[in-house]
């Protein structure tokens, strides 16, 4: 007995796991391991070894006295038989699909883990967008797939092993107006997703993918497979971890020069407008760093007894005479703010495969702490994934992840008091010494009164992250068990059932003495959502000579609730104490409860003829509760069909030899889309309570009882070309769809006694090009470099609009309740889905501002369009290089076009703080314009010469109800992902062959953007959404640096 | 397929129907309270009581950019479409009955506000988006006022409907009289007086009048005043009260105002204001309306508002109609001849109840010295006193002024129009963007939607 052991590598030198292994001519064999590793035993070393493997040729190797056998597989012709997922979890090649599925395995999802499953994916798929949320750790991130498309609702669709999760963003309820709670953003549902548990993320970007998965589909479908036990033999144990440090990414840019106060004058009294300009805390006062010595709020104050208290504890101590201290610049003080971020995510999974079946069961720790102070994520994950096969033709498998997740602060969006950067960034005076806040109470007043440089407006930013924070739990369990028969050979059936069950407590606590809540307040947030997914499919496949036959038929019935219910008070009885049995004022109930079903039957049919012609025929109806009344079904059954067709042409027609390979692809297909339940019927509202009397108002929307479903039709071509064996690898798509019949919420006047009218209506056009291009330079034994360019271009233009004449607004972005400080998302006949809309200041012909002759701007409140957010293209470029058991990888993401609105912009520079603002003349700023020295009628333009205050200046210029002057390009370069690394095998740990992998890595790690401010993916937060384009006083983004280790047996 | 499915997309959050108590209270209430904070926000501003410190556009002038309050509109037209559900309520349905005096009342006491600030407005098509239009035609004032449907003949209509009502069914929800329908036709007669005055530079409204004066049955005394208290806690509290401090710190007294109450010795200037910070004697200080905020001003040395605005708004009222109200009203008709009564008699009463409103005890020599009727202009002192009394009523203030030229308001300091006194308040810019066509038309008959082009009734 001879025991033989090698290694199986591909020409690129990548090991091949699952290779089969037989000794000629018998029955003896063996397989490779995970990492390529083989080991068989054999009677003598004499004979032949054959070796085998899908994708690539056999090879028969003597073995002439060697115990030691290393091979190199070639690719065979049959390159392209790559298995993709698709619809219904079915595994399919890639040559047989009539449109494009991008993919990646498990290194390419989890070499640069970030906690936001989402981010895992930016830059690494053509035509797929993310933008990651505002508020550090935690925070949601958007995805869109091939633009925006719809009015109201471009969500993809999640799909975990087949059953689809929720990927909602559920708010807290809020108030408008410069009071109660802003809004919190408590992460996007598939920010669950542990990265860990994926052993392969596939994309369905357009509806003729989709069409089997019914409405949500329309946008597109992230399908992810988890890892199971399969093809393991023996138990397999592997562990990683990752750990990062992170720092601000990009912060404003400060000017150094003056400090707080008007019109250069300041002095501290009480911060609420008793001393010299101390109401409001503007940088228009006196110059910084030149011996000024001005009472302060940390300027020290004698008490007659000798002690001595700082000049903000006016509570105690107010009226007694500030020490002067001296005036200086905290160039840094927000640098200093920001803590070193951590996030340390540890995985360990075993995994084992037995005679029926095979199982993997993993735990994951996840824990980061923000650069944000007291913002954190803690989150663990368990999951098991189970497939066994009692008997021959049952199948059964199921997949289970259990979530628990939490925070003890997510920081509050948005403009306004409850968000630190308001007093950090847009209003805090550059004379401030951030440092000497962090004792936020004024003494002997713990709990009663904090202490800030400021008492009109603005809270301590450590209290605010400190004492009032909002906190969440949320457990979390998705998963689905599934049973598959072959009734015949040629016949299976199989039925599997689903769930994504989430309930989430949230408190949100408010100290006393905070701005907006004086004696404090707290509010309990309960957030339920229910998914129930149940499925039958019968699966007919057949092969006749040429041509090969595949028909399935399913039915499917989707049940879903959600429950949202915020309690709260807006007064505390005895200070520190969150609970509702301590409110002083009465308890105020948010609730919304929502119910929806969907029940559907779909069918599917593919043919293949010869291995180069391929065709898929689909078809679905759905039945959706969302368009019944309580009286009436009428309407809600819609029916959406799809055709799509694959054609090898390099199995068809001698190509040059270069091109190893060709396909051509089209296809055409519907989806239909329905609406959120309750659009159909009126309601009236509770109000404001009249002493504990109850109010009700009319809704303000207007419901229909008569809507139909939107349809989006979907037409696809493209094509995949390899050349000079794959080294080079070509795969562009065009697509074109238009959505119609949209169901929107369309604003009227409020004239009419309502804001809004559910309708059906307008058409928008979304046009795109996508474009892999997959490069191989480099292949020797030992070196290898791959690289892979993701590129697209997609277009929304809006054909027609539900109504006559005019803008709809889509959504808008607003400071407070103020209809002149919002930025507007506006579709216009002719424009693009994501044309923002503001205000400026009036301009002649030529584009010149037209002044007063006092030397003013002059407002103009129509609304004019600012520009696009979206990008014109978006352009990723990934490499990997192996050099022997070195691996290194970068990502470059580039996105060029589209614009942003900046409210630190507006704010910022209108209280004097970023550096827009240094340039400060005694004589003033001679504004740029013209003045009509003509008449209104035939107006004559000259130069401006008068001059205005620099303060004056700015706070025009800059006026956050204008956004014009307040707007960025939002392109960028951006160094998303690099990382270095080494693999140490042949290792061997309890007599099984071992590796440990060990790689530096980092995020976000420079970026090229006009913008000097803040990092450009930025996401708003208004009303229950996320709105693109705006950046509305958002924390620092972050640069990300750490190791990664993983050690498989 | 569809089994269950009425059931499941039956909203089970929020009623399809409600009682008609629910909505009146909740009309009553809310325009109650976001009329008051209107009115002390840009009513006051645009009155010259008070002034803004910062974030003032709407201060100087530019009526298109307000920042607190300053865009009243949806308030009108939310409150007349719940209003509207009343009514028609109230004739569907005949144990509503009661509903139909107190509906219209609120109608025509809710249109008034609206036209006399804005001039043309959509009405006889608005407010039933659900049923008809969603973008209504605008009507004229003249029509508003004068026409069938309109706010005389609502108000008719209202006192008719309460006094032939027999049922025994109880008005609910009622927060201004708690149910007691005489003090409705108290308030619809009170409004009467105050409508008819409105116009009567248009319209000789003489004999009526003199029929409404003589036969007695107006808001006559405070306690018959159309008004409901705040309170001091939430959620009732006065909504400065709910805001940052530094939202209440950027009002202080006008120059106007406090040119006046000083004149006066009035000494509601104390309940109204308190005394600017850097003063060594308690004194009072105000400031020319419609600063350049760049300009820097130290708050320190001006008034801010009274703690009856914040930190005691229990002893505040949101005022519907009042008695003080009233007898102005009759007052300076009785002056100008339209009825026969004593001025003075009138008058004086009007300002001992104002004072009483105010909680402020009422000086012995006032009426004989520092305000005395004849001491001056008779009719310039009585709408003065009104206006002083008025403080926060919405834009009362603002209205009369417009259309008796008193109290003589000042040339603001930085003015964004012209130096020139606004006279009616500009159409929102949705009007424009959603309701276009006959936006038009009203912005042609505006000079493209001026705030200098005055009313009707101010022609």
């Amino acid at each position: 007995q001879e025991t033989i052991t090698g290694i199986v590598t591909d020409t690129d030198g990548n090991t091949i796991p699952y290779v089969n292994i037989l000794l000629s001519g018998t029955v003896t064999g063996s397989t490779t391991n995970e990492n390529g590793f083989y080991t068989i035993n054999v009677p003598n070393l004499s004979g032949e070894i054959e070796f085998s493997v899908l994708g690539f040729e056999n090879q028969v190797v003597s073995i002439n006295n060697r115990r030691t056998i290393n091979i190199t597989l070639n690719d065979s012709s049959e390159v392209l038989d790559e298995v993709v997922l698709t619809a219904l979890g079915l595994k399919r090649e890639t040559k047989e699909l009539g449109y494009v599925v991008q993919s990646l395995d498990a290194k390419g999802v989890t070499e640069v883990k970030s906690v936001n499953f989402l981010d895992n994916l930016s830059g690494k798929l053509a035509g797929v967008t993310i933008n990651q949320g505002a508020t550090g750790v935690g925070s949601s991130s958007k995805i869109t797939i091939r633009g925006e498309a719809s009015f109201s609702n471009n969500n993809p669709l999640f799909i975990v092993d087949g059953v689809p999760i929720n990927n909602n963003s559920v708010f807290n309820f809020t108030n408008e107006a410069a009071a109660g709670f802003q809004a919190i953003d408590f992460g996007n549902g598939a920010m669950d997703v542990n990265p860990d548990d994926i052993a392969e993320v596939s994309v369905l970007k357009g509806p003729s993918a989709a069409a089997l998965y019914g409405t949500r589909a329309s946008n597109g479908v992230i399908i992810i497979e988890t890892k199971s036990g399969k093809n393991t033999k023996g138990l397999g144990v592997s562990y990683n971890t990752s750990f990062f440090v992170d720092s601000a990414f990009q912060l404003p840019d400060f000017q150094n020069e003056y400090g707080q106060g008007n019109a250069g004058e300041f002095a501290f009294v009480d911060g609420l407008g008793g001393g010299t300009n101390d109401l409001i805390t503007y940088s228009w006062g006196p110059r910084l760093d030149v011996g000024n010595l001005i009472p302060q709020y940390d300027s020290p104050v004698t008490l007659a007894d000798g002690t001595i208290v700082r000049g903000g504890d006016t509570a105690l101590y107010n009226g007694n005479a500030i020490t002067p201290t001296e005036f200086k610049s905290n160039p840094d003080n927000l640098k200093n703010f920001y803590e070193t971020g951590t996030t340390l995510i540890n995985n360990i999974a075993i995994s084992n495969g037995f005679e029926k079946g095979n199982y993997r069961l993993s735990f994951t720790d996840l824990r980061s702490e923000s650069i944000i102070p007291g913002v954190n994520l803690d989150r663990q994950t368990v999951s098991a994934r189970l497939n066994f096969q009692p008997i021959d033709k049952l199948r059964i498998n199921s997949s289970i992840s259990y979530i628990n997740s939490n925070s003890d602060n997510r920081p509050s969006n948005g403009y306004g008091s409850e968000n630190a950067n308001y007093s950090l960034v847009a209003w805090g005076p550059r004379s401030l010494n951030i440092e000497n806040l962090k004792n936020y109470w004024q003494p002997d007043l713990e709990g009663i009164q904090q202490y800030s440089y400021n008492y009109t407006f603005f809270d301590n930013p450590y209290f605010i992250l400190n004492e009032n924070t909002n906190s969440f739990n949320r457990d979390r369990v998705f998963g689905n068990i599934s049973a598959s028969y072959d009734i015949t050979a040629h016949i299976t059936a199989s039925i599997r059932t689903g769930m994504d069950y989430s309930s989430e407590l949230r408190q949100l606590k408010r100290a006393n003495s905070s701005n907006r809540f004086s004696n404090g307040a707290y509010a309990e947030h309960d957030v339920f959502y229910r998914e129930v997914n149940t499925d039958f499919l019968l699966n007919y496949s057949n092969q006749f000579n040429d041509f090969k036959v595949d028909i399935s038929l399913g039915g499917n019935r989707l049940d879903q609730k959600a429950f949202t219910s915020q309690a709260q008070t807006t007064s505390l009885a005895q200070p520190g104490i969150f609970r509702l049995s301590n409110a002083a004022s009465p308890i105020e109930v948010f609730e919304f409860e929502s119910n929806k079903r969907i029940n559907s039957f779909y069918g599917l049919a593919k043919f293949g003829y010869k291995d180069y012609l391929f065709l898929d025929v689909t078809g679905r109806n759905d039945w959706s509760s969302a368009l019944a009344t309580p009286f009436s079904v009428d309407n809600t059954s819609f029916f959406y069909p799809s055709v799509s067709s694959s054609f090898i042409l390099s199995e068809v027609v001698d190509l040059p030899k270069a091109i190893s390979f060709a396909k051509l692809r089209a296809s055409w297909a519907q989806v239909g889309n329905d609406t959120n339940p309750y659009q159909t019927t009126g309601a009236f509202v509770a109000q404001t309570p009249f002493n504990g009397q109850p109010t009700f108002s009319n809704s303000n929307t207007i419901a229909n009882a008569n809507l139909q479903p939107e349809l989006t039709s979907s037409f696809e071509v493209g094509a995949d070309v390899r050349l000079f064996g794959d080294q080079v690898r070509f795969d562009v798509s065009y697509y074109n769809a238009l959505t119609k019949d949209q169901i929107i919420s369309l604003p009227i006047g409020i004239s009419s006694g309502y804001t809004q009218q559910v309708v059906n209506g307008g058409e928008v056009r979304s046009k795109g090009v996508e474009i892999i291009l997959g490069i191989s330079p480099v292949i020797s034994q030992n070196l290898k470099w791959n690289s892979t360019l993701n590129f697209s271009t997609n277009k929304s233009t809006v054909e027609s609009l539900p109504q006559d004449e005019g803008r709809l607004t889509l959504a808008y972005s607003r400071i407070y309740d103020s209809q002149n400080q919002t930025v507007f998302l506006q579709a216009e006949e002719g424009g693009r889905v994501g044309d923002l809309y503001g205000t400026g200041y009036l301009k002649n012909e030529n584009g010149d501002f037209i002044l007063t002759d006092e030397g003013r701007y002059i407002p103009d409140n129509e609304l004019q369009k600012l520009g696009n957010y979206n990008p014109d293209f978006m352009l990723g470029f990934n490499n990997q290089f192996n050099y022997k058991n070195w691996n290194m990888g970068f990502l470059f993401d580039w996105r060029q076009g589209g614009i942003i609105v900046s409210r630190t912009r507006a704010l910022g520079n209108v209280g004097g703080q970023l550096a827009e603002t240094a340039f400060r003349p005694e004589g003033g700023i001679v504004p740029e314009g013209v003045v009509n020295t003509g008449t209104t009628d035939n107006p004559v333009y000259a130069q401006n010469t008068v001059a205005v205050s620099a303060e004056s200046y700015y706070r025009q210029f800059y006026d956050r109800n204008h956004e014009e002057n307040n707007t960025y390009d939002a392109s960028f370069l951006k160094l998303r992902q690099l990382s270095v690394g080494y693999t140490f095998d042949n290792l061997s740990l309890f007599n099984q062959d071992a590796t440990l992998s060990l790689s530096l890595i980092g995020k976000n790690l420079f970026a090229i953007t006009e913008n000097p401010h803040f990092d450009p993916e930025q996401l708003a937060v208004q009303g229950q959404g996320f709105i693109s384009g705006v950046e509305d006083m958002s924390y620092a983004t972050t640069r990300s640096i750490g190791f990664k280790a993983g050690f498989n047996f | 397929c569809t089994k269950d499915f009425e059931e499941i997309n039956t909203n089970t959050n929020d009623p399809v129907a409600v009682q008609p108590s629910l909505l009146l209270r909740q009309v009553i209430y809310d325009f109650g309270e976001q009329m008051s904070y209107e009115g002390f926000t840009a009513g006051n501003l645009l009155g010259q009581y008070s002034t803004a410190l910062d974030f003032n556009l709407f201060d100087r002038h530019d009526l298109k950019s307000p920042q607190l309050g300053g865009n009243p509109w949806p308030i009108f037209y939310q409150n007349l479409r719940d209003n509207e559900i009343i009514l028609n309520l109230s004739q569907e349905n005949t144990a509503y009955t009661v509903y139909e005096g107190p509906a219209r009342i609120m109608k025509a006491y809710m249109a008034a506000g609206l036209t006399d600030l804005f001039g043309d407005v959509p009405y006889s098509e608005a407010f039933k988006g659900d049923t008809e239009t969603v973008t209504p035609v605008y009507d004229s004032q003249e029509s508003i006022y004068m026409d069938e449907g309109g706010i005389f003949d609502n108000l008719d209509k209202g006192i008719a409907a309460l006094e032939s009502y027999t049922g025994t069914i109880a008005l609910e929800g009622d927060i201004l009289f708690n149910g007691d329908l005489d003090g409705w036709i108290r308030f619809a007669n009170s409004l009467k007086i105050k409508y008819l005055m409105r116009v009567s530079n248009k319209i000789d409204i003489a004999s009526q009048l003199q029929a409404i004066a003589t036969d007695g049955n107006f808001i006559d005394e405070n306690s018959e005043n159309a008004i409901f208290n705040f309170t001091d806690g939430e959620p009732n509290s006065f909504r400065l009260a709910q805001l940052r401090v530094g939202d209440f710190n950027n009002y202080v007294l006008s120059e106007t105002m406090d040119e006046i109450l000083t004149s006066l010795n009035d000494p509601r200037i104390s309940r109204m204001y308190k005394p600017f910070a850097n003063s060594t004697d308690d004194g009072y200080n105000g400031l020319l309306n419609g600063i350049d905020a760049s300009a820097g001003v130290s708050l320190a040395d001006y008034s801010l508002l009274g703690t009856i605005f914040r930190e005691n708004t229990g002893l505040l009222d949101a005022n519907f109609m009042t008695s003080m109200e009233t007898n102005f009203l009759l007052a300076e008709a009785a002056q100008k001849g339209l009825i026969t009564a004593d001025t003075e008699m009138l008058y004086n009463t009007g300002v001992t109840q104002a004072f009483d409103y105010w909680q402020v005890d009422l000086p012995a020599d006032y009426l004989t010295v520092d305000a005395a009727l004849d001491d001056g202009n008779p009719l310039e002192n009585i709408i003065t006193q009104k206006w002083i009394a008025n403080s926060i009523n919405g834009y009362e203030g603002w209205v009369e002024y417009r259309r008796t030229g008193f109290p003589q308001l000042k040339t603001i300091s930085a003015s964004l129009n012209n130096n020139l006194i606004p006279i009616r308040m500009p159409y929102p810019s949705e009007e424009e963007a959603l309701n276009s066509v006959n936006y038009t038309n009203a912005s042609n008959n505006t000079e493209g939607n001026s705030i200098n082009v005055p009313v009707w009734w101010d022609e």
